[in-house]
């Protein structure tokens, strides 16, 4: 029962002392992630950042027309197909909103 | 039984040995109990590391999530001169790296200061060869750095910010609160070799980053307005320009370019009067232009109809002392010839006719005088005097544009409301405010400011517009395939040494909307001090030709010869 106790003891030790070591590695290697994480934002921004400037609109026209010798469209060039059911219907909005202004004799600057 | 001289030895060794625990007892009651504390601070101070960080700042798109600012970190290198050994060497060094001459940075590492900022916010690759360089005492931090990846695009609604990221100019002025991100201070555990472990029983926590604006603007009409602008400021060598496009149903604004342009990434040389946004900040005499409110308010007030007859004066016409004069020598004319061939005495008629506080009242519900409450700072109010103080030629003089300033955009917002069927609408940039996960914030919605006429009016006024167009001043901005109605407006500059009107400076506009039956954008162009040809007609029109007609194709916007296709292959 006395040696049982002693090894119990020891064990509870060991287990302790690596439950801590562990924790230090975990530490350590959340960390290295932690660094490569972060790395891999810059990363990504850079590319981001590189990206948008490749794709302006002052980029293309330039490669378009000096690179790739386009010109833009002239006039009678262009020519739209659309579907007849397509009709843009102005946004008017709800008549409570709005006043005539002959019956406003003050002016609000924003309503 | 011990002899004398051992038992001696014996309690010699059993002294020595009371003595040495008596010694190590000592210091460790003075180590754990007596100076414990201050121990502890030491020990903290050596273990622990407060780092500050700060979050990103929020990026900034356009309506198609195009993006058009965001932070970088960018390495910023800082030397320690006091740990330096020979800081001539170290100078020499970084010189051709930091592009920076050898002797100014070692006048800095020789400063009796243990730290010092060499160079801040570098590109990626200076800072990937600074790594290579490995030079003691020099160190290199992350920075977040603000890039406009599309260079002067859109530089004048954008802004910049500065060196520490705080908001400077345009949306990140205006926006700052929402776009820089949260500083938070962390406290991380370090081991012996210096390198942060997993914190432990500290909270450590990622800084918030700023939230992210979408904009109204599509970055592909900005690049045709500020293309167009471009190069009609460089043909006419005027001093400056504006383009605005707006959605008139909405009030939201497609493209705000002006003229000369900056490049927000590189601000440091320039002046305020390069980065001000002389769309909202600069008022101008509008000239001609201003006569479609007159018109407008004419035709809702009754005081004429599109047929009225006016007479011209042939061309000359004294009001109060002063007079005013029309290109032509005009005769006889119906009021919606006046307004076509834009004669100045037809139209002063015609507000004589409405009357100072009529006239005063439609200008005010028209918005001049008063700042249209878009989101970008620097908005000015413009110049609109109450009746009271308008003199004996004022109402003659209002009514043709004179004597009131008004900036771009109080103009192209009063004639969006016409396209809009007489419903004025609030002009906005920001459509949505996103966090860091895009979970949305803030949604912008059109904004009905008032009714400023009735829709009756409106169409009126669109016909006639029209006429401008197909057989006015503005028929060099008529779009094949469309229909467009605006108006021209010349109007001569104050010289600012005689005080008088000037006969060489003008501000050519012409501004108007398109298609005129169902309009998708609104828009105004003006050009100021033209050289040589400096009518509206002949400078601005072309350009909002030019415009319209790119971004109507941009947009797919039917026109008169677009080709229909029915729906036949709907159950297929």
């Amino acid at each position: 029962m006395k040696m049982l106790t002693i090894v119990a003891g020891v064990l509870l030790v060991f287990m302790f002392v690596w439950e801590r070591v562990d924790v230090v590695r975990v530490g350590y290697q959340i960390e290295r992630l932690k660094t490569q994480k972060v790395l891999l934002e810059r990363e990504r921004d850079q590319l981001q950042v590189k990206f948008s400037a490749l794709t302006a609109p002052e980029r293309i026209a330039k490669v378009a027309t000096e690179k790739l010798g386009l010109i833009p469209p002239q006039q009678g060039q262009v020519l739209m197909v659309h579907q007849q059911e397509e009709t843009p219907i102005p946004v008017v909005p709800p008549i409570v909103q709005v006043r005539l202004a002959r019956h406003d004799s003050t002016v609000r600057g924003n309503e | 039984m011990t002899s004398g001289p051992s038992r001696s030895r014996r309690y010699l060794m059993l002294f020595l040995l009371f003595c040495g625990f008596g010694i190590i007892l000592f210091r460790l009651v003075t180590l754990q109990v007596l100076q414990a504390a201050e121990l502890t601070v030491k020990a903290d101070r050596q273990h622990q590391k407060t780092e500050s960080f700060e979050g990103a700042r929020g990026m900034v798109s356009d309506r198609h999530g195009k993006v058009l600012a965001m932070n970088m970190e960018v390495p910023s290198v800082f030397g320690v001169p006091t740990s330096l050994e020979s800081p001539s060497t170290v100078a020499r060094h970084l010189s051709p790296v930091l592009h920076i001459r050898s002797e100014e940075l070692e006048r800095k590492l020789r400063q009796d200061k243990s730290f010092v900022w060499l160079a801040r916010k570098l590109d990626p690759e200076q800072g990937r060869r600074l790594e290579q360089l490995s030079l003691d005492g020099i160190g290199v931090v992350m920075e977040g750095r603000r890039y406009y990846p599309k260079g002067p695009l859109l530089a004048h609604v954008l802004g910049f910010s500065g060196m520490d990221g705080q908001g400077l100019e345009g949306l990140e002025r205006r926006y700052d609160s929402h776009l820089h991100g949260e500083k938070r201070v962390t406290v991380l555990q370090r081991d012996a070799f210096g390198r942060t472990v997993f914190p432990k029983g500290v909270a450590e926590q990622a800084p918030t980053p700023g939230h992210a604006l979408t904009l109204t603007v599509d970055e592909v009409i900005q690049y045709i307005a500020e293309k167009e602008l471009e190069e009609a400021v460089t043909h006419t060598h005027a001093k400056s320009g504006t383009i605005i496009v707006m959605e008139p149903q909405s009030g939201a604004i497609l493209a705000m370019a002006v003229s000369p342009r900056f490049d927000p990434n590189v601000v440091a040389a320039l002046t305020p009067d390069r980065w001000r946004n002389r769309a909202l900040t600069d008022t101008y005499e509008p000239g001609s232009t201003m006569k479609i409110v007159v018109g407008a308010a004419a035709l809702e007030e009754k005081v004429m109809t599109p047929s009225t007859m006016v007479f011209g004066e042939n061309g000359r016409m004294v009001v109060a002392n002063t007079t005013i004069h029309d290109h032509d020598k005009l005769g006889w004319m119906t009021f919606s010839e006046a307004i076509q061939k834009s004669s100045n005495i037809g139209v002063a008629k015609v507000g004589m006719a409405l009357g100072e506080q009529r006239l005063y009242r439609y200008l005010q519900v028209f918005g001049f005088g008063q700042r249209t409450e878009i989101d970008l700072p620097g908005e000015v109010n413009g110049l609109l005097k109450a009746p009271k103080d308008w003199g004996r030629r004022s109402l003659a003089s209002i009514s043709i544009g004179q004597e009131v300033g008004v900036t771009p955009l109080q103009m192209v917002s009063a004639v969006a409301a016409l396209a809009n069927g007489g419903v004025m609408m609030k002009p906005y940039v920001v459509s949505e405010v996103r966090d860091q996960k895009g979970r949305l914030l803030r949604e912008v919605l059109p904004q009905v400011r008032r009714r400023v006429v009735s829709p009756e009016t409106a169409r009126t006024l669109t016909t006639i517009l029209e006429g401008v167009v197909t057989n006015g001043t503005g028929t060099k901005a008529a779009i094949p395939g469309f229909r467009v109605a605006g108006k021209t407006g010349t109007a001569q500059k104050i010289d600012s040494r005689t005080g008088a009107y000037s006969s060489t400076q003008f501000v050519g506009s012409f501004v108007g909307y398109v298609p005129a039956e169902s309009p998708r954008l609104a828009m105004i162009v003006i050009l100021d001090e033209p050289q040589g040809e400096s009518w509206g007609g002949t400078v601005a029109a072309p350009v909002f030709r030019q415009v319209g007609e790119q971004v109507l194709n941009y947009l797919g916007v039917s026109r008169d010869d677009t080709v229909k296709i029915a729906l036949a292959m709907k159950d297929h």
